[in-house]
């Protein structure tokens, strides 16, 4: 007998009385069959002695009610199923044992799920997250311009997804904020006049945009030709209007030359020259069309003065002639200071072209367009990347038009929705006033329409007493009639009935199905049809709950639903988290456009893959990509023209498609100096593979990289993996890191690495900041390395190919993932044949995303807590 | 007290009107004025009526300001090479020469478990474990469990500051179920809500939205109460999360009434204007030490945090010879650059030269025959070791004021480190709250004595 075989059964007693005495579940003996694969194939090391990878499992009760037994006993299920346990160098256990041992496992374990979720489903009741609230309410009120995400807290995450009951949790700050955001939402979207506002079509000229107009004039704050503006009549230069000795404009006498006139910049907007319609400013929040006509010029090189030497890289603004090329332009919305929101953008071609954005607008935003192509000069001796001794690229800019506000009706959803067709009256102070015709007959009836389109279900009588309760209490006060409805109102939309998703165990009702197919695809509320059908007890009909999904994901708010799922999914929505190193990587720094089309990308990507109900193995190799011509640039692949972002086919060996060579990818898994295979490694495994590596262990330092350039990211690695505690998690880890190797911050190929030393030439080049580049070439990358499992691959076209002989488990992860998203809650042990099943219901197709989506929606996990 | 009810967007409208009628003195002239004078000795004057009738006459007020900057120091630059009393200054600590007795500066310490790099200064005053990690949950911050004990003896529990801070995302300060309190970035708003009075008009206003406020708390808390009858053991838990927040909020609301009725302080100086740019970072830092010690001289509340968010941080403006050229992010990431790290030394000597600025004033203040930092415990650090390697060991830490015997380096074990939290119960016990554990601490710092 071995000293220690006693050990466990005087463990489990000992932990069996502390157990009683803390009043919690005692746990149960191993059964024997796993105890007896335990000693046989685990106890060498897996003991008291060895305690290999930290686990002892002579002493590991069952005590599967404990959330960190339960997990560990998974573990250990996993490893022995997926034939990691025993190790390949040790005895394979006989055939049959493996399936004795988790034969007797699965049993207790399923039985101890069940009994944890008896009576309360596998989902926790959760209130929205800020996302979903936002949505939630802009569809209550009709105003699809409100922003109320950001005045709400950051929710919190569990399994990667802010949709978790027992992560989304609610303070006394985050219930006030609710309360501020309920309130002002119901504010702004109340009528603020008296007689509907005329939809006006207004034309503001860059000539009379100061902006514009200030920066064509130097001064001690503007003294460099890169950084101004210059007057242009058609692609003629006007040295009279540039040096102020005629009028900036012809003015309204003489309109034919003035939709000629138009200013040019060869910079983009940026800090200092930051170009804005500022005379617009948006009358109020709403839906507006806004056209900007402009066109491509070139401006000629400068000039040598006499006995100087030549400066062919300023601009010459007195030789002005047609562009040579069509430029992208993006626009934003502007509120100060520099509250930016892109709206969209379009190319302008040599000829004046005029493009049309139809965009919501918040009250006091204006306009910002960008020349996006062009450079945005640094401090401080910058050099026009752009510009060649013929001379460099410019865009003029002739006048924006903004034709709005777009109404449906008047007053707008909400303010109907609150007051119905109540007279307004004008106030001394030029507010506006709802005059009651009964208040107390008015109030009653309001308020019940409320909450029967706000709340997502039917509501009883009783349920509306309190509300009218603080409408009363608001009036008695000495309120008037609206902003005692509006306290109402907001109490409304803060109760928990509308915050939270009321979800009962078992079988979902018709509504709470209704809400979870809306949260899942729209990111929202149900809408009217949904609401109908569930209603009428008709949406758990197989071929209906279909339908709807059909028609829910044919919606354009379908993008709520994919680009929600990815900035969680992919961390997308950190994409903006680090910037490109301004030495390292000069090349990209400041390049907003780059990273703007890689999320475009991604997003139109998985969009696609919903769309034509692609199979899941195009998550790692596509024939495709979305790009548009600076991303195309980027990638290396034939040009295409402009700055829409399309399907291209790739190149057959493109190393390209997929999501693991996205740009996007490449970057958020990045840190803008540096990668770390270790780092993508293990972001690749859990969030593409769904094979989470374990945690690093507490106090051991991640290695240092080293930007000098002498020694690369492998070798420093290399000591690290050679140990054996620690080669053991990184031979699983690194393996996807090293393939995408090839693959720089901003995830552009390189065959070697940059570096920065001290007495090394850089390489030559100009940056999008204007400065020179400052890196020279390093090391040759290695991507080549082997599998976890021992398969050899010599890059990522290689490693991609590995990935693809198992598609299932591409599926499998991103079912997981869906589900996840999806209920709520994470797929648990006793989930998994459900998502088997699923599975093996879009087999046929290859594993189609949007039969993925499909299959959910129909699947037991989704219809019921 | 929670951010009061109503439109932020109208708010922020009228803080814009408000600042432009007020706005006699230039920022540049109110930074490098006397600082910002107050018309009367305030602290026997200003002590609410109710306070001093109450338990405050018996004790004297200790007050707590917490400061972390995320990226950290250089710390080869910040910690001294001896230990003990007569160890010699850093680089750094040069700068801090003439307050020299009045700090203890610490090696070798940090949070247990505290790992994740960046994530982990949401845990600096919450010593929560593995923040970078899936199921992190952070936990009561250190600033609350204060506010939570003492804060109905001032007018603001505590106060949340920021710099630079990208909001929603970080903050110091936490409540008990680890939701996160947001940040007050700007000084004009710090300023207005400690000494601005609202006219009677105004609190008449506020009154009856706090009233209001409480009648929808009714309806909310009422729907939560009866739903929670019908639910599972978890989803009860929830409802009991939210039934929590509401009669906490009612509870705040109720003070926030009583506190609505009495006068608020009385200082000179105008509405400080804010930096219109996060480029203006030292502005900004200083404008908030100075709220800080306005809020303690005037006795409004006694907990403070600062988050200092550098890593949000544009290439900052350093008024001086050094010009900064790059995020403060990316040159922290410097890669043994020698170019960038001469660029983050100027950017950490300011943020010396403002600590020594922050704790003279501190000084030259008076309270019962104490200087203010008599009873103020400033506690400066972060939660990188070092920014260029993410290591959340060996976190360069000072705390001055307060009441200890100061005037050393407490040097710990370097590849085994002391645990911080026991600064956190060492500070606790000296705030007069009866604490003997915070979080993963094991005693109280030791070698760290009171006066």
């Amino acid at each position: 007998m071995r000293p220690h075989d006693f050990v466990p059964r005087l463990v489990f007693s000992l932990a069996a009385v502390l157990a009683a005495c803390a009043g919690v579940a005692s746990a149960a003996p191993v059964p024997s069959a796993a105890a007896a694969f335990i000693e046989q194939h685990c106890a060498n090391c897996h003991d008291d002695v060895e305690k290999k990878g930290g686990l002892d499992l002579t002493a590991l009760s069952l005590q599967l009610q404990d959330r960190k037994n339960f997990a560990t006993w998974v573990k250990v299920h996993d490893r022995v199923v997926a034939g990691e346990m025993p190790p390949r160098d040790k005895p394979r256990p006989a055939a049959g044992a493996v399936d004795a041992f988790v034969h007797a496992l699965t049993g207790p374990m399923l039985a101890a799920e069940r009994a944890a979720e008896a009576g309360q489903g596998r989902a926790t009741q959760r209130r929205l997250n800020r996302f979903e609230y936002e949505n939630a309410v802009r569809d209550l009120l009709g105003a699809p311009w409100l922003q109320i995400r950001d005045g709400l807290p950051e929710d919190g995450e569990a399994h990667r997804f802010n949709k978790i009951g027992d992560a989304l949790d609610l303070s006394h700050v985050n219930l006030a904020r609710y309360l501020a955001v309920a309130e002002d939402a119901l504010r702004q979207v109340m009528a603020h006049q008296v007689d509907r506002p005329a939809t006006k079509t207004t034309r503001y000229y860059a000539r009379d945009q100061r902006s514009f107009a200030n920066r064509m004039t130097y001064s001690v704050f503007n003294t460099r030709a890169e950084r101004a503006t210059f007057p242009v009549l058609g692609t003629q230069a006007q040295p009279e209007v540039r040096s102020t000795r005629q009028p900036i404009t012809v003015g309204d006498a003489y309109p034919a030359t003035r939709e000629r006139e138009a200013m040019g910049v060869v910079a983009s907007s940026y800090e200092p020259i930051e170009l804005r319609f500022e005379k617009f400013k948006a009358p109020q929040s709403g839906r507006y069309k806004v056209r900007v006509s402009a066109y491509s010029v070139w401006v000629g090189p400068g000039k040598a003065p006499p006995g100087k030497a030549e400066r062919w890289w300023i601009p010459n603004f007195d030789d002005v002639s047609p562009g040579r090329r069509p430029e992208p332009l993006t626009f934003y919305a502007e509120l100060p200071p520099r509250q930016l929101r892109r709206l969209g953008a379009f190319d302008v071609g040599t000829e004046p072209t005029t493009g049309e954005l139809e965009v919501d607008l918040l009250e006091g935003e204006t306009i910002r367009p960008d020349a996006v192509r062009l450079f945005r000069s640094r401090p401080s001796n910058w050099v026009n990347p752009l510009a060649t001794r013929e001379g460099q690229p410019g865009v003029a800019f002739r006048w924006l038009e903004v034709e709005g506000p777009l109404l449906d009706a008047w007053p707008g959803t909400g303010h109907r929705l609150m007051f119905g067709d109540l007279p307004l009256r004008r106030t001394p102070g030029g507010g506006v006033e709802v005059q009651p015709r009964d208040v107390e007959a008015d109030a009653d009836r309001l308020l019940a329409a409320f909450i029967a389109r706000a709340y997502r279900r039917p509501v009883a009588a009783e349920e509306i007493a309190p509300f009218r309760a603080v409408i009363a209490a608001s009036l008695r006060a000495g309120t008037s009639f609206a902003d005692a409805m509006i306290a109402g109102y907001t109490a409304v939309l803060c109760s928990p009935a509308f915050l939270c998703l009321e979800e009962t165990p078992g079988a979902l009702s018709d509504h709470a199905v209704a809400a979870r197919l809306a949260f899942f695809l729209w990111n929202s509320a149900p809408d009217d049809e949904l609401r109908a059908l569930a209603a009428r007890g008709e949406l758990r009909r197989p071929e209906v709950l279909r339908a709807q999904a059909e028609r829910l994901l044919a919606s354009p708010k379908a993008r709520q639903f994919t680009d929600a799922f990815l900035d969680y999914w992919l961390d997308l929505r950190k994409i903006q988290a680090t910037s490109p190193d301004s030495a390292l990587y000069n090349d990209y720094y400041l390049d907003d456009a780059l990273t703007e089309a890689a999320l475009e990308e991604t997003q139109l990507f998985f969009a696609e893959l919903v769309r034509a109900d692609l199979p899941a193995k195009n998550l790692v190799a596509s024939e495709f990509a979305f790009v548009n011509e600076r991303l195309a640039a980027h990638y290396g692949l034939p040009p295409v023209d402009g700055i829409a972002v399309r399907r291209v086919a790739l190149p057959p060996d493109s190393p390209r498609g997929g999501l693991l060579t996205q740009a996007s990818v490449l970057k958020v898994t990045a840190n803008g100096t540096t990668t770390s295979p270790v780092l993508r490694g293990a972001w690749i495994m859990e969030r593409i593979l769904g094979l989470p590596p374990s945690p690093p262990p507490p106090s051991v330092p991640a290695v240092e990289p080293d930007i000098r350039g002498a020694k690369t990211i492998r070798q420093l690695l290399d000591r690290h993996r050679s140990e054996e505690s620690c080669a053991a998690c990184h031979t699983r880890i690194d393996p996807a890191g090293f393939a995408l190797e090839n693959f720089d911050v901003m995830g552009g190929w390189r065959d070697r690495y940059r570096a920065i030393a001290e007495g090394v030439p850089p390489v030559e080049g100009i940056g999008k900041g204007g400065l020179k580049f400052t890196f020279h070439y390093a090391q040759p990358v290695d991507a080549a390395g082997e599998s976890w499992d021992g398969r050899p691959f010599r890059d990522v076209r290689d490693f991609k190919r590995l990935l693809l002989d198992d598609e299932a488990q591409l599926a499998r992860n991103l079912a997981r993932q869906l589900v996840t998203y999806a209920t709520g809650a994470p797929v648990r042990f006793g989930d998994r044949p459900a998502v088997e099943k699923i599975l093996e219901q879009t087999r046929a197709r290859g594993y189609g995303v949007r039969a993925l989506v499909h299959a959910i929606v129909q699947s037991e996990l989704f219809l019921n807590k | 007290m929670p951010a009061p009810i109503g439109s932020p967007r109208a708010a922020a409208r009228s803080t814009g009107a408000f600042i432009a009628t007020r706005g006699a003195l230039s920022r540049r002239q109110f930074l490098r004025g006397a600082g910002i004078a107050l018309s009367l000795p305030l602290l026997d004057s200003m002590l609410p009526a109710f306070a001093r009738a109450g338990e405050t006459a018996k004790a004297k007020p200790r007050r707590m300001f917490a400061i972390c900057n995320n990226l950290g120091l250089l710390p080869e630059q910040f910690f001294p090479k001896e230990t003990g009393r007569g160890y010699a200054l850093s680089p750094y600590l040069q700068l801090l020469r003439e307050h020299r007795d009045d700090f203890t500066v610490f090696s070798g310490v940090s949070h247990p478990d505290v790992d994740g790099g960046h994530p982990a200064d949401i845990c600096f005053l919450t010593a929560a474990p593995h923040p970078g990690s899936g199921g992190f949950r952070n936990t009561l911050s250190l600033d609350q469990y204060i506010a939570e004990r003492i804060g109905h003896e001032t007018r603001y529990a505590s106060l949340t500051l920021g710099v630079n801070v990208q909001q929603g995302v970080r903050s110091l300060s936490w409540t008990g179920s680890g939701v996160l309190i947001p940040c007050e970035e700007k000084a004009s708003d710090v300023f207005r809500r400690l000494f601005v009075q609202g006219s009677p008009a105004e609190v008449q206003a506020q009154l009856r939205k706090l009233a209001q406020g409480q009648s929808i708390l009714d309806a909310v808390g009422g729907q939560a109460k009866s739903l929670q009858r019908s639910v599972g053991a978890r989803d009860r838990e929830r409802l009991d999360q939210y039934f929590t927040s509401v009669r906490e909020l009612e509870r705040r609301m109720e003070l926030a009434k009583e506190w609505e009725t009495r006068p608020k302080p009385k200082v000179t100086a105008p509405v400080p204007l804010d930096p219109a740019s996060p480029r203006e970072y030292m502005d900004k830092v200083k404008l908030m030490y100075d709220m800080a010690r306005l809020a303690f001289e005037t006795d409004s509340t006694r907990s403070i945090s600062l988050m200092l968010d550098s890593v949000n941080s544009p290439a900052i403006d350093l008024h001086d010879d050094v010009k900064i050229t790059d995020g403060y992010h990316n040159l922290s990431h410097h890669g043994r650059s020698e170019a960038k790290i001469a660029q983050l030394k100027a950017i950490d000597e300011w943020h010396m030269k403002l600590i020594a600025g922050l704790l003279k004033d501190l000084k030259a203040v008076k309270e019962d025959g104490d200087t203010l930092l008599d009873r103020t415990m400033v506690l400066y650090g972060t939660n990188l070791g070092n920014a260029n390697t993410h290591v959340t060991t060996n976190l360069p830490t000072l705390l001055a004021g307060g009441g200890f015997r100061h005037g050393q380096h407490l040097g710990f074990d370097v590849n085994h480190n002391y645990p911080l939290p026991n600064l956190f119960v060492s500070m606790l016990q000296r705030m007069g709250i009866e604490a003997d554990r915070f979080a993963s601490s094991t005693g109280t710092m030791r070698g760290l004595e009171l006066v």
